[in-house]
């Protein structure tokens, strides 16, 4: 039955691409097995369709990328009111990534393309999956550019859409939680809120101490970077010994390092050098957050919110912590991160408590 | 006899050893010493909260003392032996004046000790008596405290506390009645899922004898709330106060009803705003009143009012810069030639061109241009508002941009020279404060005829009068100011707490203005004073600071100047109507009156007479007899719409008071003012 509509659709699509623009329409007849066919055409893009770069094998909503685009994951992710996400990434055939320090975002070439799908599981009725956006990160002329493709409800195509909207989505959790939220994806101006160092866009997740993991791809468990130079995307040589972030949600980890290791995925991109807040004296940055004073352990705040928070973080007592205060606040004005969620991220919020409560440090 | 009868309950109950201290009528009355504290056990929780830290405990010991005479008193758990204990004490101290179970809070503290130890210090009268109540609000463990009596302290400016029946976020404090009394606003949310909605207003209105009655103006349920700021004005022109809403993504337009009993319309906007302050100004000078947003991300916004309750939105033309970092607008008349220009105080991490503050002077024909470099105010401290005020009193507008962060520089007091700002800081009082907040304000907190400022670290710089200024701590934070009793003094709504100034006894003026031919908050408009000891200025502004709103007139403190020669006011037409020795210690209401401008405004030459008039008003000269007359009060609502019959009309039924009448004329309206007797 689904494959008779499946057909039916592509029936339509070959009798419109007759009179369409072919670069767009090209995509939905790729075979679900065919040949790499990239398509990134830099004085074309963004193009207003995400089938068009014919990242993904049909059907497009499987999340399978064709040959030449690579799955990968960092080792502790952005909580986004808990959106699953895939990322993925492609370059052009020949061309490399290179290494630049443990904690920068690879070096990556010309039309370098990054892709990430936000979806959900278990939304509700149906209990299915629903992707709600993909956003992209191209570079062209030495620049990242930002395109966000919002799928439509029958999950067959997603258009390009830099306007940024809500969506509600009611869904049920592996734990049989069911929340529901108005859903945002972001503007231009949002995206670039974080994904900037000066008020120059950059990729956030693909540095070398996030993607310094095994990661189970297609073919079977590789670790990340050994696999991206396999793959011919990454120059070889980079340091072997790499600062290496650890699985904030991991417990057999050091409670330190999960909490640097969440603080770095969840707020560096804004409390580190050159970022939208670096004005305020705290770092999060994974290889610059290991000294009491960029955490702002014993740091009074200096913008006043409560007297009471008397740190942005006092050891040993949540109570008075700033840092504590904001992960835990759904006021947009006051909680933290500042953009991006709209939930309190329950669990991230009770690895920060468990590791504010194990130290004990006296303030001066 | 309050005071006999509560020491003499407390003494009677205190035999009963159970129940000594563990509630307000159980209180122990202590004198100078040092008393321990075994563990805070006592089941009646001390309320109201007087110090910060929220209001989450649950147990309380209670302590009633009685001054021996005037003293300073000093209520401390900052002792040695507390200090010595490990892990550190955490304490918290209410004091009460008033009986068990209608306290009011006199002091309180949380941490002004060392670590987490608390110190009250509080001036009483011999024979006054304060209730002394520790809370578990951080820990129920024991401790010692000492009290401790000393010489009466003054201060420059002092506040008491005064619980207000606000509910909701705090945001304005203005007067939303038309009664001349600031009153105090809350905003109501509900967060449904994971969007929060604004879903009521409560206005808690000034009582004419004191005090405050609340009501709660259900809104439609409107997806934005006023997170980052709020402002207040009449954009409809109908007579009542409407609000603009700041939010994170969104702005939304909340209208006043036309009968000022409710907020039944709004419109939100589709465009993704990320608003930080927010102002209500007639940008374009059309004598209507315009909304202007902060963009945080991006261009700044605005929405022009098109004179038929809808706004047009522009983004572009006032601060453009990519990326934005656009923080603190403040609307302010710098070059003093009669209109008003815009200064956004900006920050931004790593990105001096996206943190350099902007000043974009308005050109006269509805364009601006941004001239800060020219100014001397092109600078990239990291700032989220500015303090606009005539710090030195030579008639013109200086400026102290308040650091948020001291990452690229610090305060900055720039006096006004004319043609550039100079720099002032060093030796002001602002090179050392070390305070930093997203607000800054000012105002005469102490009416000594010199502005204040407030901003970080629950201070108030008092102006020396010589642009020097001295910390005067007041341990709360900047917020929505007014005059909440009435008394001629700004005081400061904290949440659902007023700091009731406690005045030095000075003297003062208030100056409201109804706008006719202007915006009818006359927003824009400014108001010099002058007495023997010289002239002040002051603007009517919607929308100072970063965060709040606050009263929507021109205060004055007058020092001990006991007249006032002249009030002069230029409204945003270029009206200007000028009062001659007017009352002080009260407010002068002045409607804006084209007829006794005293500029050369009036080109129309139509004469109202006999003003005051019992019931027939006569016109004189050029007018559409054909067109209909259109009669106003003072707070913009029409109140008579005719036809002028044979030469005059008829407002017998009017009750007597201010009126505004409105003729078409070949050049469009004109308005006169007129008396009904």
């Amino acid at each position: 039955m689904k494959k008779i509509a499946l057909l039916l659709l592509l029936a339509v699509a070959v009798l419109i691409s007759c009179t369409k623009d072919p670069v767009a329409d090209v995509a939905p007849l790729a075979p679900a097995d065919g040949p790499d066919q990239v398509v990134f055409d830099p004085a074309q893009v963004p193009y207003p369709t995400l089938s068009a770069y014919r990242f993904f094998k049909r059907p497009m909503r499987a999340q399978v990328p064709v040959a030449s685009v690579l799955p990968y994951a960092p080792i502790s992710s952005l909580f986004t009111d808990y959106a699953e996400k895939a990322r993925f990434v492609w370059m052009p055939a020949g061309s490399k990534a290179t290494y630049d320090g443990d904690g920068n975002a690879l070096q990556f070439p010309e039309s370098s393309v990054l892709i990430k799908n936000f979806y959900y599981d278990g939304v509700q009725p149906g209990n299915t999956r629903r992707i709600i956006e993909t956003r992209i990160l191209f570079k062209r002329n030495g620049q990242w550019e930002f395109a966000d493709y919002v799928w439509n409800a029958e999950q067959t195509e997603a258009y390009l859409d830099m306007a940024g909207s809500t969506t509600p989505v009611t869904w049920t959790d592996a734990n049989g939680v069911t929340r529901s939220i108005q859903y945002r994806i972001p503007s231009a101006g949002e995206c670039q809120m974080c994904h900037k160092i000066g008020n120059t866009p950059v990729p956030i997740g693909p540095k070398p101490q996030n993607l310094n993991a095994d990661h189970a791809f297609a073919d079977g468990v590789r670790n990340q970077l050994k696999k991206w130079v396999e793959h011919g995307i990454l120059e070889p040589g980079y340091p072997k010994n790499i600062m290496t972030t650890v699985a904030w949600d991991d417990p057999t980890e050091p409670l330190e390092l999960r909490a640097r290791s969440y603080l770095d995925a969840n707020c560096a991109h804004c409390h580190a050098p050159d970022r939208q807040c670096s004005y305020r004296a705290i770092r999060f940055q994974y290889n610059n957050n290991g000294g009491a004073a960029n955490q702002g352990i014993c740091m009074e705040p200096e913008e006043p919110v409560d007297p009471s928070l008397t740190y942005n973080i006092a050891p040993g007592n949540v109570a008075r912590s700033m840092v504590h205060f904001r992960m835990g606040s759904n006021d947009e004005a006051l909680g933290m991160p500042l953009i991006g969620t709209s939930l309190v991220h329950a669990e991230g919020l009770a690895l920060i408590e468990q590791y504010i409560n194990s130290l004990n440090q006296t303030c001066n | 006899m309050n005071k006999l009868s509560a020491l003499f309950a407390a003494g009677l109950l205190g035999t009963l050893p159970a129940l000594a201290q563990d509630n307000c009528l159980t209180a122990i009355p202590i004198t100078a010493g040092t008393y321990v504290v075994d563990t805070i056990d006592g089941p009646e929780v001390p309320q109201p909260v007087c110090a910060s830290g929220g209001n989450t405990a649950t147990r309380g010991e209670w302590y009633v003392y009685t001054a021996p005479a005037d003293v300073s008193v000093t209520v401390t758990s900052d002792l040695p032996e507390n200090v010595a204990v490990t892990p550190g004490l955490d304490t918290r101290v209410h004091i009460y004046t008033g009986t068990c179970g209608a306290l009011t809070c006199y002091d309180g503290d949380d941490d002004n000790g060392s670590g987490y130890l608390s110190i009250a210090l509080f001036n009483l009268q011999a024979g006054q008596s304060v209730y002394i109540a520790w809370d578990n609000r951080w820990n129920a463990r024991g401790f010692s405290f000492s009290v401790i009596e000393g010489e009466p302290f003054s201060e420059a400016v002092s506040f008491t506390n005064v619980s207000v029946p606000v509910t909701g976020t705090l945001r304005a404090v203005v007067d939303m009645n038309n009664d001349g009394l600031d009153d105090v606003v809350g905003m109501n949310s509900e967060t449904i899922d994971n969007v929060t909605y604004t879903t009521g207003v409560t206005i808690a209105y000034q009582q004419p004898g004191g005090g405050f009655s609340a009501q709660t103006f259900p809104t439609a349920q409107i997806p934005n709330t006023p997170s980052w700021s709020l402002c207040a004005g009449d954009l409809d022109g109908n007579g009542w106060n409407d609000l603009m809403i700041g939010g994170g993504s969104k702005v939304t337009l909340l209208f006043a009803d036309a009968d000022g009993n409710g907020f039944s319309t709004d419109t939100t906007y589709s465009q993704y705003i990320f608003c930080q302050r927010t102002n209500l100004v007639d940008i374009n000078n059309d004598g209507l009143l315009d909304a202007f947003s902060c963009h945080d991300v991006q261009p700044n916004v605005y929405f022009l009012n098109n004179g038929n309750g809808s706004f047009t939105f522009y983004q572009g033309g006032l601060g453009n810069t990519p990326g934005g970092g656009n923080y603190g607008s403040i609307w302010t008349d710098f070059d003093s030639d009669g209109d008003v220009d815009l200064f956004i105080a900006k920050c931004r991490g790593g990105n001096q061109v996206v943190s350099t503050d902007q000043l974009h002077r308005n050109n006269g024909d509805g364009t601006y241009t941004e001239v800060a470099a020219q100014y001397n105010l092109a600078n990239f401290t990291q700032t989220w508002s500015s303090a606009w005020g005539d710090y030195d009193n030579d008639g013109d507008m200086d400026v102290m941009v308040g650091a948020s962060s001291f990452s690229s520089g610090g305060h900055k007091l720039l006096r006004n020279d004319g043609n550039t700002f100079t720099d002032v800081t060093a030796g002001s009082g602002f090179d050392t404060f070390t305070g930093t907040n997203i607000e800054h304000v000012t105002h005469d907190f102490n009416n000594d005829g010199w502005l204040d400022i407030m901003g970080g670290a629950n201070t108030i710089m008092m102006n020396n009068g010589d642009m020097t200024f001295t910390p005067n701590p007041v341990g709360f934070d900047v917020s929505s100011v007014g005059d909440l009793d009435n008394d001629g003094y700004m005081d400061i709504q904290t949440g659902a707490t007023a700091r009731i100034n406690n005045g030095v006894g000075n003297n003062y003026i208030r100056v409201n203005l109804v706008g006719t031919v202007s915006n009818k908050n006359a927003i824009g408009a400014r108001v010099t004073v002058t007495t023997a000891s010289g002239s002040q200025i002051r603007e009517i502004r919607s929308g100072d600071g970063f965060r709040f709103m606050s009263y929507l007139g021109a205060h004055f403190g007058l020092g001990t100047d006991e007249e006032v020669l002249q009030v002069t006011v230029r409204f945003p037409s270029g009206i200007v109507n000028v009062v001659d020795n007017p009352a002080i210690n009260g407010t002068l209401t002045v409607v804006e009156d084209i007829n006794t401008s005293v500029q050369d405004l009036a080109k129309q030459p139509l004469v109202l007479f006999p003003v005051p008039t019992a019931d027939i008003l006569f016109l004189s000269g050029d007018y559409s007899s054909n067109k209909p007359v259109r009669v106003f009060d003072t707070n913009g609502k029409l109140v008579v719409q005719t036809m002028v019959t044979g030469n005059h009309i008829n407002v017998g039924g009017l009750v007597p008071g201010i009126y505004v009448l409105e003729v078409q004329t070949a050049d469009g309206p004109v308005q006169r003012s007129f008396a009904k007797d």
